[in-house]
């Protein structure tokens, strides 16, 4: 779960930086909406699919990945062509898996430790102004991601309590114990964050990177998620 | 000696004292009067569940601050002084996921460290030494939910003793513990030459101790030598 | 924001993750109801409305790391790239409209079932009104389908959306009365 959707690889894209790639994205994806030309989308939606290609990622491969965004996509689509005109949907669909495709190659060829770096310089200016503290927000993502596996192995817990009972299949009966748990385990871990000395003294030069890659030995590797 | 050394260490204290301590908590006296000065270097608190054992953990490194008195631990205030008093003091809760922070064993060691103002380079060489002290410098790229109850509360340790303090309190260290996870940590707490404060309801790990303290309804009842606390302790119960 | 906040808001925002990997448990009648949007409802119902907004933050920051948590495993910024975005992005909103009403509206004193009423009725307002309204401002410009088509596609996910509200409603008065939490 904390390993990100990135993949290793040695394609162009796998080593061009985070910022630049998903500047890139966000530039053709508004491109892509002034485009009208149902051809010229076709066109972009193939050079798409061939750039993610290019990636090292197979057609079977691509087609698992995004077999639910392609669903949605279709569904769109038949929308478009039932209740608007079947002009539209020669629009909309080609742009949105021209989308689709770049940003799906966007996010395999870039590690999520990258991804952190990218938006931690880009967020400095607002810290410099105070607007927000990268040690408390990398923080709280932090600790979010750890609790996750945490939190599922109790709900399953709970509910196979609860199913011995004849509660299994009752939201409430999962669910509140499940919230009540958490909260309580909130309270517990900010107090031992608090125990830990957390926060960090202002003038240290200490930042999120520094937190994690260096203390971690080849854990910033983008790893291929199972 | 360089304490980054896994070997013999000097043995270190720090000396804590509770001035006429009183802490209330949602309108009932958690502790009531207590006046202690801690400096030996192995004290065991026993007491009943709700007797105030674990406020008195908490009140020395700050969490809960007094109502009444004053705590100070080698002179500096528990409270204004908070941020030194838990660089020199580290706390291990009873369960270990309350406890531990980062997704991985080395990053949530390093948390400790950056917190206490440590640079990149340090923070490598104190989170391998302190993994390797504990013997399990193998677990230092491993992901946390996916180590055993014992394994969590050793990375937890871990994460306290990377910053050198000089005085370890435990909460119910092996309550959550099996057999031999229970006897690893007797080793471990054998072997530290931090001092050590050590709340139990496993009285036969207090057993060595130099000091035992017993607490009853947030006051102290009986304070001495180990034997005599424990054996009063238990004939309260009997 | 204090260590407290860190914490309440981390730990929802992993429930929330959790929530999205957890089956999804039949209602009575048969009918699953999956759990990450509920989840969110009850990140404003029960932290208020600027924790509770913070929480689905966290989770879209998630995302945008590339990570796996939004339920059926998505994740990465070509989550952003689709037409369904915009529910995710109300999320945030409408958790904060949901934990202000609450907030307004949730009284200790008040019997169970005049609080599960009001409760229900800042779910629906913040989780359905508000998300969907995002949502469906997003997909209408995404699809060209336009407002109305856009309002038609997203019609079927009300009813289960409604009987969310209301069981995060029931929810939230329970954790409530077990535990003491302000709203923020």
């Amino acid at each position: 779960m904390i390993d990100g959707l990135g993949t290793t690889g040695t394609s162009p894209l796998h080593r061009l930086a985070p910022g630049p790639k998903l500047a890139a994205l966000a530039a053709i994806a508004t491109a892509l909406f002034f485009l009208d030309d149902a051809r010229g989308l076709v066109v972009a939606a193939i050079a798409a699919l061939a750039l993610l290609r290019s990636t090292g990622r197979s057609f079977g491969r691509i087609a698992r990945d995004l077999a639910l965004p392609i669903a949605v996509i279709a569904a769109v689509g038949l929308a478009d062509l039932v209740f608007v005109d079947a002009a539209t949907a020669a629009q909309v669909v080609p742009r949105l898996l021209a989308l689709a495709f770049l940003a799906h190659a966007v996010v395999t060829t870039t590690s999520s430790a990258a991804l952190l770096d990218t938006f931690e310089r880009a967020l400095m200016p607002f810290e410099r102004l105070g607007l927000i503290d990268a040690a408390r927000a990398s923080l709280t993502l932090s600790l979010a991601l750890r609790f996750v596996p945490l939190i599922v192995e109790e709900a399953a817990e709970i509910r196979a309590a609860q199913a011995a009972r004849g509660l299994g299949s009752h939201p409430i009966a999962v669910i509140v114990p499940l919230v009540v748990r958490t909260l309580v385990r909130a309270e517990r871990v900010a107090e031992a964050i608090d125990a830990r000395g957390f926060p960090p003294p202002r003038n240290s030069n200490t930042s999120r990177r520094e937190f994690v890659s260096e203390a971690t030995t080849g854990n910033d590797h983008p790893h291929e998620h199972p | 000696m360089s304490d980054l050394a896994s070997g013999a260490r000097p043995a270190v204290s720090q000396t804590i004292v509770f001035d006429a301590v009183g802490v209330e908590r949602e309108g009932r006296r958690a502790l009531d009067g207590i006046s202690l000065r801690l400096a030996e270097r192995r004290i065991g608190v026993v007491g009943l569940n709700g007797s105030g054992k674990s406020t008195l953990l908490r009140a020395i490194i700050g969490l809960v601050p007094p109502t009444a008195g004053r705590i100070t631990v080698d002179g500096r205030d528990a409270v204004a002084e908070a941020r030194a008093v838990r660089s020199t003091t580290g706390l291990l809760f009873q369960n270990p996921d309350d406890q531990i922070v980062f997704p991985i064993v080395a990053e949530d060691l390093a948390f400790g460290l950056k917190n206490h103002g440590w640079g990149r380079a340090e923070t490598r060489d104190r989170v391998a030494a302190a993994l390797d002290r504990l013997g399990i410098g193998d677990l230092s790229a491993r992901r946390i939910h996916e180590l055993s109850g014992g394994e969590k509360q050793l990375v937890a340790l871990a994460g306290l003793l990377a910053i050198a303090p000089k005085t370890l309190l435990f909460d119910e260290p092996t309550s959550q513990l099996d057999l031999r996870n229970r006897n690893r940590l007797v080793r471990v707490l054998d072997g530290l030459p931090e001092q050590a404060i050590v709340v139990s309801h496993d009285l036969d790990l207090l057993v060595d101790f130099e000091r035992v303290i017993v607490l009853e309804d947030g006051r102290v009842a009986f304070d001495g030598r180990a034997a005599d606390a424990l054996a009063f302790h238990r004939g309260r119960w009997a | 924001m204090n260590t407290r906040d860190i914490g309440y808001v981390a730990l929802f925002a992993a429930l929330i993750v959790a929530l999205g990997i957890v089956p999804a448990i039949p209602l009575a009648a048969g009918v699953p109801i999956t759990l990450q949007s509920l989840g969110v409802m009850l990140a404003g119902l029960i932290l208020g409305p600027k924790r509770g907004a913070l929480a689905p933050i966290v989770v879209i920051a998630l995302v945008a790391l590339g990570l796996p948590v939004l339920s059926g495993g998505r994740g990465g910024v070509g989550v952003f790239t689709g037409p369904t975005a915009g529910f995710l992005f109300g999320w945030v909103a409408g958790a904060f409209v949901a934990g202000f009403l609450a907030q307004v509206l949730d009284q200790r004193a008040d019997g169970f079932v005049k609080r599960a009423v009001l409760l229900s009725l800042a779910a629906i307002l913040g989780g359905i009104v508000v998300v969907y309204l995002g949502g469906i401002l997003w997909l209408a410009f995404f699809t060209k389908l336009g407002l109305t088509k856009a309002f038609t596609v997203s019609l079927p996910f009300i009813p289960g959306d409604l009987a969310k509200a209301v069981v995060a409603a029931l929810v939230t008065v329970k954790v409530r009365d077990a535990l003491s939490i302000e709203r923020k």
